[in-house]
This record gives C-alpha cells, sequence and structure tokens, in this order.
C-alpha cells in the first residue's frame, strides 16, 4: 500500500497529479520557450513592409 | 438552511448574471458572436467555461457519491479527465477544429460537418440528434439541482426547476455565448472555491491524505454494509404459544461468519412461551442504524402476524427487541429474518469487495461498472458538441494553447477532490454515527449539511448550483444553435438572411428551454435512464466522423453518414436491448443476459464500429468534386 492505496489506485492517483502537471508544463513552454507561429507572421510582414517602405 | 438568505442570494445571482447577459447582448451583433462569441475568447475565459461545461453538478455530486460506493478506483476516471478532456482533446482536437472551422465558416459541430461534407441533410440530421438528447440531457441536470435544493431548503421541486430554467434561459437567449461564457467564468470560480475547501477540510478531519486514505483503506466490508447471511441459524423459525414468559437464552452462534444472526429468542421449536412474549435478535456486526432511506436495512416478516410491532435497539445496534401485539394462545408462529444490512448500511461493502482504496477484482461487476463510467465520460468528453463550441470561440490558437494549463488544474480540482473525498465520507460517516443516506448522491450532501458550518453548506449548495447552471446553460446554447441554425436555418429554410437566422435561433432557444422544463417538471422515467449515458452516446454518434474530417482528407460523405448513423442507432439498440441498466427498464429484460456482454457499455463496440463503417463507406463511395475542393479549403490553414 503506498499512502494507504493498492498500486492500480495510487498509479491513477499518480498519474493524475502528473497529466494536471504536464498541463502546466505544456503551457509554460509555449509560453515562454516556444515562439508560436500566429507571433512569427506578423514579424515577417512588418520586415518586408520596412523595405517596401509602407 | 434559510429560505430568506436562499431568496436574497438566488436573486443576487440572477441579478448578476441578468446583467452579463445584457453585456453579452450589447456585443452580440453578428450570428458569430452569438454562436462563438465573436471567435474572440481568451485563454482564462476558455478554458473554465470550458471546464464548467464539462463538470456538471452530476459529476460533483453523483459521481463522488458513486466514488464513496466504488471507491478511489474512480480516479482513474480523473485521469483520463484530464488526459484526454484537455491534453488530447486540445491538442488533437481543438487546434485542428478551430483552423477548419474558421475555413469552413462554421458555429458548430453539424455546421463542420454539413460543410466539410457538402451535406446541408447531414447538418441537420446531427443538429436534430444533439437537440434532442440535450434537452433530455439539460432536463436531468435541473431535476438533479432542483431536488437537492427541495431538500435543502424546503423550497418546492416545482419552483426551483422554474426559477433555475427562467434564471439559465434569460441571459442565455439575451446574450448568447459572451454571456454563457462570461457566467461560466464566475461559476467555475464558485465551483474551485466549493470543491477546494470541502476537500481540504475532509482531508484534514481525517489526519491528512496517508491517514485519510489508510483509514478508509481499513474500513471491513461489514463496517460498511453486506447483507445478512441467511442460515447461521435457524432462519426462519418456530415456536408456539402458551402461558410460560421465558429469560433470554443466549444460544451464541459459533459457526457464525461475516455478517450473520448471533442468537434468537424464543429460539427454535420452543412451545408454551407467553403471548406476550417478545422476539430478541442479536447479530454479530452493528445493523445499520435506522434510516427509512435504505429499504432493506432490517425486514422480519412473522406468520401469523399479530401487528403492532416496535422496534428497540441496544446503543450498539447489535441486538433489536421486537414487541408486538399479543399472539393468540395456543398458536404456532413463524418468524423471519428476511432481510438486514450491516455497517452503515453501504453498498460499498459489496461494490468495493477489495476495499475503498484497492481496484476491484478484474471482470467482477464492480470492475465493469467502474470500467463504464471511465471510458463512457472518459472518451466520450472528444465529441461533445457543446464542447466543441469551446474550439470554436478562441480568438487564435495561443489562446487554446494558454487554455491547457487552466483546464487542467481546473479538472483536477474539480475531479480529482471530487472523486478522493468520496470513498473518505464513508470513514466520516461512521465515525459520526451517520448512516448512508439511501443513494450514492446524498451522500455528499449528507457530509456537508451535517459536518460542516452553515456558511458553507451555503457556498457548497451555489457551488453545485454553478455547475448545474452552467452545464444548462452551454446545453441550451448548443442545443439552441442545433435547431435554430442546423435545423431550421440551413435545412428548413436555406438562405435566410444572418438578422434573421440570429432571431430564429434565439427563438428556438427559447423553445428548448421551455421544452427543457416541461420534461424537468414531469419527468418521464426513460430520460434520467438515457441521458445518463448521453456522453457514450455522442460519442459513438460523432467522434468517428468528427475524428475522420479532421485527420483523413478521403473521408466521404456517405462515410461520414454511414459512421454517424451506425454509431447512433448500434448504441440507441444496445442501450434499449441489451445494457443491464437500461435494458430491464426499457423493454423488461436484456437481451443477451450473459455476464460481462451486458455489462459492456456501448462505447465498446459502438466508436470501432463507427470508425469502421466511415473508413469503409469512404472508401467505398468516393468524395465528388464538390467535396475534393472543400477538402483542400478545409486543410489549407492546417
Amino acid at each position: 500500500m503506498i499512502l494507504g492505496m493498492d498500486v492500480g489506485v495510487f498509479t491513477a492517483w499518480i498519474l493524475t497529479i502528473l497529466t494536471a502537471i504536464a498541463c502546466v508544463i505544456y503551457g509554460i513552454y509555449y509560453e515562454y520557450l516556444k515562439k508560436d507561429e500566429e507571433e512569427k507572421t506578423p514579424v515577417k510582414k512588418d520586415k518586408k513592409q520596412k523595405k517596401g517602405g509602407k | 438552511m434559510d429560505v430568506v438568505f436562499f431568496a436574497i442570494f438566488m436573486a443576487i445571482f440572477a441579478a448578476v448574471f441578468t446583467f452579463l447577459g445584457y453585456l453579452g447582448y450589447k456585443k452580440t451583433k453578428t450570428a458569430d458572436d452569438y454562436y462563438v462569441a465573436g471567435r474572440s475568447m481568451g485563454p482564462i475565459v476558455i478554458a473554465f467555461s470550458y471546464g464548467a461545461t464539462f463538470i456538471s453538478a452530476v459529476a460533483l455530486i453523483g459521481f463522488s457519491g458513486i466514488a464513496s460506493v466504488f471507491g478511489l478506483s474512480i480516479l482513474w476516471l480523473a485521469f483520463l479527465n484530464i488526459f484526454v478532456g484537455i491534453l488530447i482533446a486540445f491538442i488533437f482536437y481543438g487546434f485542428r477544429t478551430r483552423k477548419m472551422g474558421l475555413s469552413l465558416k462554421a458555429v458548430t459541430l453539424p455546421e463542420m460537418l454539413g460543410n466539410r461534407f457538402n451535406s446541408t441533410r447531414l447538418q441537420s440530421v446531427s443538429g436534430l440528434i444533439i437537440a434532442i438528447f440535450m434537452i433530455a440531457y439539460a432536463s436531468a441536470v435541473f431535476l438533479a439541482i432542483a431536488s437537492l435544493f427541495q431538500v435543502t431548503f424546503g423550497v418546492s421541486y416545482q419552483l426551483c426547476v422554474i426559477i433555475f430554467t427562467v434564471v439559465v434561459g434569460l441571459y442565455l437567449v439575451v446574450g448568447g455565448l459572451y454571456a454563457v461564457m462570461w457566467t461560466h467564468a464566475i461559476q467555475g470560480i464558485l465551483m474551485l472555491t466549493g470543491m477546494l475547501i470541502l476537500t481540504i477540510v475532509i482531508y484534514a478531519m481525517l489526519g491528512g491524505v496517508g491517514p485519510a486514505h489508510e483509514a478508509a483503506a481499513d474500513l471491513t466490508p461489514e463496517d460498511l454494509g453486506i447483507p445478512l447471511e441467511m442460515g447461521t441459524v435457524s432462519n426462519p423459525w418456530s415456536f408456539s404459544t402458551g402461558e410460560e414468559t421465558i429469560d433470554l437464552i443466549s444460544n451464541h452462534n459459533p459457526n457464525a461468519s461475516g455478517f450473520a444472526i448471533d442468537f434468537i429468542n424464543p429460539p427454535d421449536g420452543r412451545v408454551n412461551i407467553s403471548t406476550n412474549q417478545d422476539i430478541v435478535i442479536a447479530f454479530n456486526y452493528q445493523v445499520a442504524p435506522n434510516t427509512k432511506e435504505v429499504p432493506d436495512r432490517f425486514k422480519y416478516i412473522c406468520d401469523p402476524d399479530p401487528g403492532g410491532w416496535t422496534e428497540e435497539w441496544n446503543e450498539n445496534y447489535t441486538q433489536v427487541t421486537l414487541s408486538h401485539t399479543d399472539f393468540e394462545i395456543g398458536t404456532s408462529y413463524t418468524f423471519e429474518v428476511a432481510a438486514a444490512i450491516s455497517g452503515i448500511g453501504s453498498p460499498a461493502g459489496t461494490q468495493a469487495p477489495n476495499g475503498l482504496t484497492s481496484m476491484p477484482p478484474t471482470l467482477s461487476p464492480p470492475f465493469m461498472m467502474i470500467l463504464t463510467l471511465i471510458f463512457g465520460v472518459g472518451i466520450g468528453v472528444l465529441a461533445q458538441p457543446q464542447l466543441i463550441v469551446r474550439y470554436l470561440s478562441a480568438k487564435s490558437e495561443k489562446a487554446l494553447r494558454r487554455a491547457i494549463p487552466y483546464g487542467g488544474i481546473f479538472i483536477l480540482l474539480m475531479t480529482f477532490t471530487a472523486f478522493s473525498i468520496g470513498p473518505l465520507c464513508n470513514v466520516l460517516m461512521i465515525n459520526n454515527g451517520l448512516t448512508y443516506p439511501g443513494t450514492p448522491d446524498k451522500v455528499i450532501p449528507l457530509i456537508v449539511s451535517e459536518l460542516l458550518p452553515e456558511w458553507f453548506v451555503f457556498l457548497f449548495l451555489f457551488a453545485v448550483l454553478s455547475a448545474a447552471m452552467s452545464t444548462a446553460s452551454a446545453l441550451f446554447h448548443t442545443a439552441g444553435a442545433s435547431i435554430g441554425r442546423d435545423v431550421c436555418e440551413k435545412g428548413l429554410m436555406k438562405g435566410c438572411s444572418e438578422k434573421k437566422s440570429l432571431k430564429i435561433t434565439r427563438i428556438a432557444t427559447l423553445v428548448i428551454v421551455f421544452a427543457t422544463l416541461i420534461i424537468a417538471l414531469n419527468p418521464p422515467a426513460v430520460v434520467a435512464i438515457l441521458t445518463s449515458f448521453f456522453f457514450g452516446l455522442m460519442a459513438c454518434t460523432f467522434l468517428a466522423p468528427y475524428t475522420l474530417m479532421l485527420y483523413w482528407k478521403k473521408t466521404s460523405r456517405m462515410g461520414a453518414w454511414a459512421g454517424m448513423l451506425g454509431g447512433f442507432l448500434f448504441t440507441m439498440g444496445w442501450y434499449v436491448l441489451v445494457y443491464f441498466k437500461t435494458a430491464p427498464q426499457i423493454i423488461g429484460s436484456s437481451l443477451i443476459n450473459e455476464y460481462v456482454w451486458n455489462m459492456l457499455d456501448p462505447i465498446f463496440i459502438g466508436i470501432p464500429l463507427s470508425f469502421l463503417l466511415t473508413y469503409i463507406f469512404s472508401k467505398l463511395v468516393l468524395q465528388d468534386k464538390e467535396e475534393k475542393k472543400i477538402v483542400i479549403k478545409a486543410f489549407e490553414n492546417i
């Protein structure tokens, strides 16, 4: 028994918490570590616009 | 609980939501505004709205009650709720749905199907299926919450149903999806607060996570509730009357195991007992203390019956003395203990055979029940039309990505907490001399009302009300859109203007709210039966065409029709003819009475069948030219 639960139940218990943590890590990764395509596109446009003088 | 407080808070509740409805109305200029909140929602509102729609009052109270009966093994559902319901749903379905919805200019799931497969008929039929079952589902949600408020506040059930339906209908029809999603954010915060406090308090009462789980694990089936073992003493037994009053004879039963009768008085075969001789029965475990809610708690039959029976139990509820109107002299009597339940009278004693913190034996009936729940709800979440609308309302893919952590935490704090505290309620009931309240959905309300302060009872009730309102408003909105947009505008009144379409949808939503009100006021039994399987039905009907539409460019119109109708008809047929919970109530008995098969949720066969049919028919009847053009358009942003 782990924390009063058998292996099958404990696996579900810990997986639930780990999956929620995975959701948070996913959010942090996309928020701070990976630049998203929607952000990149306008930057390219801006450069083109600058070259074109518009 | 003071009914005046209820009225005041309900009025504030209604006022806030109506104000948000008004703000939504001001912001709603186009059909897109009404159906998908102008595709402008940010991550927090999306996450809260998705979570509040997903987690209904049934999930909070019903599932935690189910956890009190089946134990912590139901935590697998909490895992799937986050893993499938958030991670898989958003990453593999959400982003593509939003992009394809934009390309196809679709605002509902039926419209996506209709536009993708170039078939307004497909859109109308799927819209009709969704609307019909959503009305039934929404009425079941109101039924549950109104019953709870009736018990707690003593307000009439009919009045509760009318108040709740009118409040939700008002802000929904006026404010559209803007109002729905904003109210969801507030309702979600209330739900989070209520569940978080409840969980912390319950674990604190039991000494923390480890000790609480250990206390639950230590409960024996006899503590929880198992039926009386028959045949360990003479039961039924006979005696005849005369003039002798006999003292208590303790003929202790050494062979008693499990929950059994320990001794009886007068003993079997005794003759000449006094006409006013009491019947004394002792048990080797406590019998569930007196509660009218558990019908088989303690039943006895005396033949012939002198009548006038009264029960007097000892302090531990292990021995009962039964007094009666005097027996007839010179008559032979047969007495039988027909039923008794030990402990607190909870079905957990038999439904969690390995204990509340252990998995049940593989393929045992409790295992199959849990499996059904886990997959029915856990997988079914992927194809819920009311949740798919949340993806379509996102202002950007980034907003959807950012909604994932909020959604994950929200679902964790709702389901993980609700499912964890359920089994612990048994420990609290035993420690505080409470008895199982008769049905699982009354377990949490019992603990809250008996063991927590009044202010929290109040907060908890409004948290549950929020859960019910948020789910119901999302269902009304989706069902209204299905009838207004998918059935009327695209099916019956092709080519009408956007303004007219919006008007039709508002009227359709009103009709749906009204229909729900009528059903909730006089609910037919079949509504409650079928709506409990709403998630499974939607998954079997829509998951295959929806998934393949997003991922397989060669999915054809005929494939979508075959998958949708095949999954729908199979699931309905299985529920009506085979499934052990529904078939006996609809047709009298299951057509397949073989164990495991009749307990198997249709989702296990319905989803693969629907995928297979979609694939085979897409191969057999290929896309026409128009469909091929649409495919290019649908995938242009993916």
